[in-house]
């Protein structure tokens, strides 16, 4: 079988990948560019954990081949550092105790980026709508949206600053 | 690029390749068949052959693309289904085996050989066998190997034995390492076998000269190289000091080393190291570092390094620090003696080569703050420390961790690549594997120093040792790295092997612009003993007394007392090891036989000795944690690191006997800062005698919890229970019985106190007594050609009880390629005005091949040593001692002629002969 030359940016960087036609963005991301962050969970796009951003929207990668996501914006957890500081999600699921095992949270933290950056002022009803493709097995998800409404409040304050 | 294919094992692959590429590239990173190993990449050492139309092929020698329709079979092709081929097996029974890195090589010499030749001569073994290197076995074993494997193909059988699987006597009886298997199928995963995602590939940048400081060093061109992920140089190191012969937290030894400086000391000292994507970038990215260096004069002999004159290689001056140790009354004892004789002689600076090169892996984890480095290292604990004083971090986010080691005889005891790889992982992110090429290995790792001896020793009449002086002028080359403990541990060993009531010992450790000298198997020993037992031969000679004869009359009895501390020397047999050895030589009779002719033979002894540990000196301490499983198996914990001599296979034995119990039975967890429980390291002969005895110790703390609970299972009295075939029994009655498996169930399941059978147990050494060798040698010496054949060797050695014979043998065998090659061949040559070694190839420095090794013989003395484990002590550094002096002895022997530097080639040999008449 032909390899498909793909480039693909991933977190702002640029990558070069030789990859079969029908391989997922999951298995793109996890084994050829070591961006084990995502996690997968059924693989059929039912649990969320595999979920990225791909040009603003939250996706399950596992849905999406790899070539489809040629000329797109693509940003996993490991983007979401910024030089050692990590992003207001991450601290504030580690301040409300938002994660356990910890293999739901990298979705559910880009499901909730992506809905910020589109409504930094969701409601409550909001919020649940937005990760309502991901499952959370240890929390109950209460102190998930508790997390994620203090990073939408904290920036309200900062819009009315 | 080039598509090819290959037909490897009978599966056919279809690869691409540069037209450059060897087959050991594509065998070991295209294709992941890394059974096939890598010791040189020159073609000098066979541990990569591989077969190639039946023929064994040094596949570094290879090109890819020219193996294409050939049938080529690597080590994972030998054994098919799970079944071992017998020649494997014959490897494995004949304790063939030891570090393993060069046996998938030697296992393909020997089938090319056996192939086409189903009855070989031993001569047509080691023929077979010529350039395929080994430092573990001395050759010994693997010949036998080859034999019996022709044996048992001739008579149809596979070697295949059914063994019993528990109970009855261990210790004491031979056995093969536990990961041998492993080994002779090319599965044991060493540090350049080892692969992570995203891990990078880092090479160091050497210093092309012996002493200069970096006037200007430009790495732009490097880093703007395609797939280079990190450039570090002294302005990225660390400004924190460090010895990497560190042993332990506050170990006060000068800390004069940085990862990189802005001063080079030696010809080979640390400039820059690069990180990329593959090994070949980061090749070519060191060759892009622009160096401006401005030159310092240098210096490389130790005693024109003490003149006034001398440029200082450090600030302060080139004394390290006067280091002595005295009995009696040394000046006395000369003027009363009715002779005194002198000597000066001097030793070469000799290099481990151990098979395996040095390779480190790191991986800095930023998020965690965690730097994770393994190792082909002696010493995890001491490594930790190093890194987390460099790095600022806490010890418990430092992790080193031990893969098995392809020999490292002292080489791989000090922190050489860890620091700079976990640099690389630093600045880069990513995991760095960093390797060493062969000819860096030689010379900018750690090397034996180089010394010369001032001998001068008081006799009576009779040959009765009344006094010695002794000093020495010890190279430690750039840096101070061992330049106190190994003269301090040397001059330890003087005071007990003869019994010298006055004697003195000066040491002078000398900064020069050498490579670096350290730790290397005897740590000291092989240099005095080398000097001394040739000086002392010198003196028998002179006194026209037999050299068998002078040593009866002057080696230490049990029980003597050391003059130096007025404590007892134990049950040190040297005395024993003399006479057996004698006898089985046929000391007498050899030396009355006639010399002349251009063939000359003679014969010759050496007596030496070497320590069990580091007690009286500093901390000796390891600490052995055993758990029980539900099965009756146990899993046993230690921070020892096993380097192919058989550590861990040792401790299952003393842990199985204890407990009744086979050693196959207990796994081991090995060498993990963060799984493992505290070590002080691989070295000073350590193992027997302070990590059996923690063995043991832990053992004997799971016996008693075992018989505990096994007499209120059975409701009778603890003492009249034992352990033995899996159970605990009555002794009286046994077929009361319970097996262990239900006492560890039942202790688990307990309703009155639920309770896991485990131990964690540290021991620390009580005593140091020595451990004691005699060696003799028989040569032939072409006159013409000063050509040294050595005939027959017989070692004898006092390790108080073996427990494991068959790796004693081993290590006494490899112990004597080691010092033959220090008496006769092996030495580091530096260029006098440059500094450079000049033969830092594995062709042009000499080490003994299968067909130089003489017919070995090994006797053993066991009378015991308490409190060794079982009354064992060490064999690993003792076996290597007296080897260099029996030799020469016996060449001075065959020609009546005097040596006073080694090693004794045929240059010096023919040398010499021209001026004697």
């Amino acid at each position: 079988m032909s390899l498909l030359d793909l480039k693909l940016k991933v977190n702002g960087k640029e990558y070069r990948v030789k990859v079969r036609p029908h391989k997922r963005l999951l298995d793109v991301l996890r084994d050829d560019l070591h961006l084990t962050g995502t996690k997968e969970g059924c693989g059929i796009g039912e649990c969320g954990a595999c979920t990225v951003i791909m040009d603003g929207r939250a996706v399950n990668s596992c849905l999406v081949l790899a070539a489809s996501a040629e000329g797109k914006e693509i940003y996993t957890i490991e983007g979401l550092e910024q030089d050692g500081k990590l992003h207001p999600l991450q601290e504030a699921f580690m301040r409300h105790n938002a994660l356990q095992c910890g293999f739901c949270t990298p979705g559910m933290i880009m499901s909730a980026k992506a809905l910020l950056d589109k409504n930094p002022h969701p409601t409550r009803e909001e919020i649940k709508e937005a990760i309502s493709g991901n499952l959370c097995r240890c929390t109950g998800y209460r102190q998930i949206i508790e997390a994620i409404e203090e990073v939408s409040e904290s920036a309200s304050k900062g819009a009315r600053e | 690029m080039e598509k090819i294919q290959l037909k490897i094992n009978g599966r056919l692959y279809s690869v691409k390749v540069n037209p450059n590429w060897t087959l050991l590239k594509v065998l070991r990173q295209i294709l992941g068949l890394t059974g096939t190993k890598c010791g040189c990449a020159t073609g000098d050492c066979g541990a990569c052959k591989v077969l190639v139309n039946g023929e064994a092929v040094k596949s570094c020698t290879l090109l890819a693309r020219k193996a294409q329709g050939k049938e080529i079979v690597t080590i994972e092709g030998l054994s098919r289904g799970g079944e071992l081929h017998p020649v494997q097996r014959a490897f494995i029974e004949t304790g063939a085996v030891q570090c393993g890195f060069c046996t998938p090589g030697m296992i393909i010499a020997a089938k090319a050989l056996l192939d086409k030749n189903p009855n070989p001569s031993r001569e047509e073994i080691c023929e077979a066998l010529q350039d395929n290197l080994c430092r573990c076995t001395g050759y010994v074993k693997i010949i036998e190997a080859v034999e019996l494997a022709a044996a048992w193909l001739k008579g149809g059988t596979n070697g295949a034995s059914g063994e019993c699987a528990t109970g009855g006597q261990v210790v004491g009886k031979g056995r093969p390492l536990r990961d041998a298997v492993d080994k002779v199928t090319g599965r044991t995963v060493y540090m350049a076998d080892m692969r992570l995602p995203g891990m990078l590939y880092g090479r160091v940048l050497f210093s092309p000269v012996a002493h200069a400081r970096i006037k200007r060093i430009d790495v732009s061109k490097a880093e703007a190289l395609p797939g280079v992920r990190a450039v570090v140089t002294y302005k990225d190191s660390p400004r924190v000091p460090y010895n990497s012969a560190l042993r332990f937290k506050g170990h006060d030894i000068p800390h004069d080393e940085y990862i990189f400086d802005d001063t080079v000391r030696y010809l080979g000292d640390r400039v820059a190291a690069v990180a990329a994507d593959d090994p070949e970038t980061a090749e070519k990215a060191l060759r892009l570092i622009e160096v401006e260096y401005e030159e310092l004069p240098a210096v490389f002999d130790p005693e024109e390094a003490l003149k006034p004159e001398a440029p200082p290689v450090h600030e302060g001056g080139n004394l390290i620090k006067k280091l002595e140790a005295a009995a009696g009354d040394v000046e006395r004892a000369l003027d009363g003696a009715d002779y005194v004789f002198t000597d000066r002689i001097k030793l070469p600076i000799v290099t481990h080569v151990a098979l395996e090169p040095h390779a480190s892996l790191a991986q800095f984890d930023a998020a965690a703050g965690k730097l994770t480095v393994w190792s082909a290292n002696q010493n995890i604990f001491a490594t930790r420390i190093i890194l987390s004083e460099i790095f600022g971090l806490s010890v418990n986010k430092v992790r080193v961790i031990k893969p098995p080691v392809g020999g490292a005889f002292g080489g791989k005891l000090e922190a050489i690549l860890e620091p700079v790889a976990a640099l690389l992982s630093l600045k880069s992110g990513k995991p760095v594997l960093v390797e060493m090429k062969r000819r860096d290995i030689m010379v900018s790792t750690r090397t034996r120093h180089s010394a010369v001896y001032y001998l001068k020793t008081g006799v009576k009449k009779d040959g009765t040792i009344v006094g010695q002086d002794i000093t020495a002028y010890f190279n430690t080359g750039a840096y101070a790295s061992s330049a106190l403990n190994v003269p301090s541990a040397m001059m330890d060993k003087a005071f007990r092997l003869y019994r010298i009531p006055n004697l003195r010992v000066t040491v002078y450790p000398v900064y020069t612009n050498c490579p670096v000298a350290g730790a290397m198997r005897g740590y000291g020993s092989p240099q005095l003993m080398a000097a001394r037992e040739i000086h002392l031969d010198k003196v028998a000679r002179k006194l026209g007394l037999d050299p068998v004869e002078f040593r009866r009359r002057n080696l230490v009895r049990p029980g003597d007392i050391n003059p130096r501390f007025g404590t007892s020397l134990g049950n040190c047999r040297v005395l024993d090891c003399l006479e057996k050895g004698a006898e089985r030589f046929g000391w007498e009779a050899k030396s009355r036989q006639p010399k002349g002719g251009r063939f000359r033979r003679g014969i010759g002894v050496a007596a030496g000795n070497h320590g069990n540990g580091t007690f009286g000196v500093h901390v000796d301490m390891t600490t052995v944690a055993l758990k029980m499983n539900e099965d009756g198996t146990l899993t046993m914990f230690t921070g020892t690191q096993d380097l192919g001599q058989g550590s861990t296979t040792m401790m299952c034995m003393v842990v199985a006997q204890v407990l009744g119990l086979s050693p196959d039975q207990i796994e081991v967890v090995e060498a993990d800062t963060e799984l493992t429980p505290w070590d002080l390291g691989t070295y000073a002969s350590r193992g027997v005698w302070v990590s059996g005895n923690a063995a043991l110790k832990a053992a004997q703390s799971i016996r008693r919890q075992l018989i505990e609970v096994a007499a209120s299972m059975l409701g009778v009295k603890e003492e009249d229970l034992e352990l033995g075939g899996g159970f605990a029994y009555c002794r009286h009655s046994p077929d009361k019985k319970v097996s262990l498996q239900d006492i560890v169930v039942a202790a688990q399941l307990s309703k009155e106190g639920s309770r896991e059978i485990r131990a964690y147990e540290s021991f620390a050494s009580v005593a140091g007594p020595n451990s004691y060798g005699v060696h003799f040698a028989e040569v032939e010496v072409d006159t013409e050609t000063g050509e040294v054949k050595v005939l027959n060797y017989v070692a004898v050695h006092d390790v108080g009880r073996a427990i494991n014979p068959l790796l004693v043998e081993g290590q006494i065998e490899g112990g004597i390629q080691m010092g033959l090659g220090y008496g006769l061949t092996e030495e580091l040559i530096l260029d006098k005005r440059s500094g450079k070694v000049i033969n830092a190839t594995l062709k042009g420095y000499k080490l003994f091949r299968a067909k130089d090794m003489p017919r070995v013989e090994v006797l053993l003395v066991e009378e015991g040593e308490s409190p060794g484990p079982f009354g064992a002590k060490s064999i690993g550094e003792a076996a290597t001692v007296p080897v260099a002096p029996a030799v020469v002895n016996a060449v001075a022997d065959a020609l009546g002629v005097e040596f006073d530097e080694l090693p004794v080639t045929p240059q010096r040999i023919l040398a010499k002969l021209r001026r004697t008449p």
